[in-house]
């Protein structure tokens, strides 16, 4: 089979997202809004946690609240994402702090705090382009 | 349909019960709250006695069933919880989760349903346990 014979299916599952966001209550915000759009969503409140789980399950789409609690910021995981060339896109939650956004530029995907919740969905359903558009 | 599928679906008929899980662990809180979503319930996560507090005093937010190990950090460890529970919110049912044995007799006052779930748990003993819960609050 050479390689024009390969037919690229269409994805079946939902895209998986992390979110990463100190406070329960906008975690618990964002979370409900995702998965009430059918991707799969799993939850941690902070660094440490966001990298067990990238370390154990694959993750389509990271969405990361600068700073979360915890020894290691937010930030660290986005790059350590890339640095480890993981098949996750990224996309950064950042307050008005200069220096965080300078540094989440190079990433790209930046959310600015304070957002609305339909800001994120439309952000990741654009970035993962699902459920995607017919050819 | 197989009789040997491991998830068990809520009945069609029957309202999902808000489950909302307690559990510093994230990745058994995620397979726990993943296999609870399979089963058509509707999940909130906190991942310690405080978080669940601020979950449970959120007016826009409606729990059914609390669902939490005993063993956290912080402040508020599962009984420390699950006494919150019965002083601000009385009638909302309680499960405690502990790899401890000295765990279960504190639990036995705490807890409506009997004795802690000990560590490790089967999926569906909590599935089966939550849906009991929901039962008997419906008739009360």
């Amino acid at each position: 089979m050479n390689a024009a014979s390969v037919t690229v299916l269409p994805r079946r599952t939902p895209p998986s997202i992390l979110v990463v966001e100190n406070d329960v209550r906008i975690r618990c915000l964002v979370s409900d809004e995702l998965r009430a759009s059918d991707f799969k969503v799993l939850e941690a409140s902070h660094a440490e946690d966001a990298l067990t789980v990238l370390d154990a399950v694959r993750i389509d789409l990271l969405f990361i609240a600068l700073d979360p609690s915890g020894e290691q910021s937010g930030l660290e995981v986005a790059r350590l994402v890339r640095m480890r060339r993981m098949p996750t896109r990224v996309i950064l939650a950042i307050g008005d702090g200069m220096l965080a956004k300078a540094a989440a530029e190079d990433f790209g995907l930046i959310l600015s705090k304070p957002y609305q919740t339909s800001d994120i969905v439309e952000l990741v359903i654009r970035t993962l382009n699902w459920p995607e558009a017919p050819a | 349909m197989s009789t040997t599928s491991t998830n068990i679906p809520l009945r069609a008929d029957a309202p999902a019960p808000t489950v909302l899980v307690v559990e510093d662990e994230v990745l058994i809180r995620l397979v726990i709250a993943d296999y609870l979503r399979e089963c058509g319930y509707k999940v909130h996560e906190a991942v310690s006695g405080e978080e669940a507090i601020a979950i449970l005093q959120a007016p826009e937010v409606s729990i059914d069933v609390v669902f939490s190990d005993v063993e956290m950090p912080g402040d508020m460890d599962g009984f420390a919880l699950a006494r919150w529970v019965r002083a601000n919110k009385p009638g909302l049912q309680v499960i405690l989760t502990s790899g401890a044995e000295r765990s279960a007799d504190i639990a036995a006052t705490l807890c409506e349903a009997g004795p802690l779930m000990k560590k490790p748990y089967a999926s569906q003993d909590v599935v089966e346990r939550i849906r009991q819960l929901a039962a008997r609050a419906k008739l009360s």
